[in-house]
């Protein structure tokens, strides 16, 4: 209790945001060190493996000792079994149509062609509105994800918007929805469809065919996929086919039934009583997970140790980073990299430091925006069925020898 | 007692990404709980997708796997019979249940 009383003092304005007594559902650290998988999926080296129909792949922890997650560790995870056998690059088109003066059916050729429109990047973490689901109790529905279901690569494609220019947008337009060529096992099955409203469109929105300089992999979304940063990925359509103009916003199932916390100040609620009111999950709050050491990790007494890490936010961007090394008791400022590759990427952190008592220790990365957000500690957090937007203070628990 | 076995009534499925050679995504072996009622979750769950997807959910309520059954049938559209809801229901609460109703 002493640990909580002082982050209820120091914390002054996280600490009143979230000071409501605890209520049936306690939150822990997620489950972490789950047993990376001995059969690797195709273009990614073996990692955490929860399902291989719909392939749904984590990354190990010592994933996040850098900034840019590799292609070949980025998590995966997609929704519908049927995902095609074969795309050919040079025949794929994607379709925009609906309230457009000008349906477009264009190639890849045809959208990678500067004449046609501006190649642009952008580096952005791409991050699962269930990561870190496997902290909350009760036990919330979805796959029990420890920290890995994100990643943060660099993005290359076309503004969606000068893709909509082209097309030319009737005047009544005002949803955006978007499909992939994946599909589920049965016909009447709702395919994963995500609509945009036209003011939640910005430059940064992109359609991207390329992920750290490579074609994207298969498993994040070959030959083409939405990018929405500082948004979870459930946004994030993957084998983007069709873009579809309307005026009326068509309920969906996973915008409107699944993805969607309580819509109330703390997005809380419990197993006994659930929120009446849901509102969809959007745009990703502030994080950070250490990378290095990871728990259960050797590491030698007066040694010079690094604390590495990422921090994140939904684009607001990173203040601080602060470390504790003695349980939560005093925290430092890690060092964090220059922010180069601007508000939407994992601002990548290092902390150094001696262990000076033999023994467990704890390593803690707490997480600041610019606009004041924190983390939370793991335990303040409030509960929700979905088991989604997770962002507790991180905790890593070494060994000094 | 329970038997545990290894799930491989799902064949190969190939999947193509890059320009040059078919790649595979692998089957993975999931383990499977071998109780009451697994012939039905084979014939109405394992036709859309693997084990894996199930038993990571982590050990839930009755009250949970039947909203899951549920779900499948309303929103998603599967075309499981009542009986076979209820079947299913009772293999995942026995199998992969928390004790709560």
């Amino acid at each position: 209790m002493k640990r909580r009383d002082f982050f209820k003092t120091s914390l002054a304005g996280a600490a009143a945001a979230m000071a409501t007594t605890l209520e049936a559902g306690v939150t822990r650290q997620p489950i972490d060190n789950r047993k990376v998988s001995e059969i690797a999926f195709p273009e990614k080296r073996p990692m955490i493996t929860y399902s291989d129909r719909p392939p749904l792949l984590e990354s190990p922890r010592s994933t996040f000792a850098q900034a840019i997650t590799p292609n070949d560790e980025f998590f995966v995870r997609w929704h519908m079994p049927e995902i095609p056998t074969h795309i050919d690059p040079s025949t794929f088109t994607i379709k925009v149509d609906g309230l457009v003066e000008r349906e477009l059916n264009i190639t890849l050729d045809f959208l990678k062609d500067p004449a046609n429109f501006e190649q642009v990047t952008v580096t952005s973490v791409l991050q699962c509105g269930g990561n870190s689901r496997s902290a909350f109790q009760p036990t919330a529905g979805g796959i029990q994800w420890g920290h890995g279901a994100m990643g943060c690569a660099k993005w290359k494609g076309v503004r969606l918007r000068d893709l909509l220019d082209q097309a030319g947008l009737k005047k009544d337009a005002e949803w955006i929805g978007f499909n992939g060529r994946d599909n589920a096992a049965y016909y009447e099955t709702p395919n994963f469809v995500r609509e945009l409203h036209l003011d939640e469109l910005d430059d940064h929105v992109i359609l991207a065919y390329e992920m750290n300089d490579e074609d994207l992999p298969y498993l994040n979304g070959f030959p083409l996929r939405l990018v929405i940063p500082g948004y979870y990925s459930d946004s994030w359509v993957k084998m983007l086919s069709n873009i579809t103009v309307t005026n009326k916003y068509k309920k969906l199932f996973f915008m409107d039934v699944a993805y969607r916390v309580p819509d109330n100040d703390c997005e809380c609620e419990t197993p006994e009583k659930r929120a009446k009111n849901t509102k969809p999950i959007t745009k990703m709050n502030v994080k950070s997970i250490i990378g290095y050491p990871v728990n259960n990790e050797v590491i030698q007494m007066k040694s010079h140790v690094v604390v590495r890490g990422v921090a994140f936010d939904d684009g607001h961007g990173i203040r601080d980073v602060l470390i504790s090394v003695d349980g939560g008791k005093s925290w430092k400022p890690a060092i964090l990299d220059k922010g180069a590759a601007g508000r939407y990427a994992f601002r990548a952190f290092s902390f150094a430091f001696k262990p000076m008592k033999y023994g467990k220790m704890t390593i803690m990365a707490k997480a600041i925006n610019k606009i004041g957000q924190s983390q939370p500690l793991a335990q303040e957090i409030k509960w929700n069925h979905g088991g989604y937007k997770f962002n507790g203070i991180d905790v890593v628990t070494v060994q000094v020898v | 007692m329970k038997k545990i076995l290894l799930l491989a009534t799902l064949t190969l499925a190939p999947l193509f990404a890059q320009v040059e050679g078919d790649i595979e995504v692998p089957y993975i072996p999931f383990e499977v709980k071998m109780g009451k009622g697994f012939d039905a979750v084979n014939a109405n769950c394992l036709t859309c997708h693997s084990f894996g997807y199930v038993t990571n959910q982590g050990p839930q309520s009755k009250s949970f796997w039947r909203k899951k059954v549920q779900k499948m049938i309303v929103h998603f559209k599967a075309p499981i019979t009542k009986e076979d809801a209820d079947t299913v229901t009772e293999y995942l609460f026995e199998e992969y249940g928390n004790g709560e109703q």
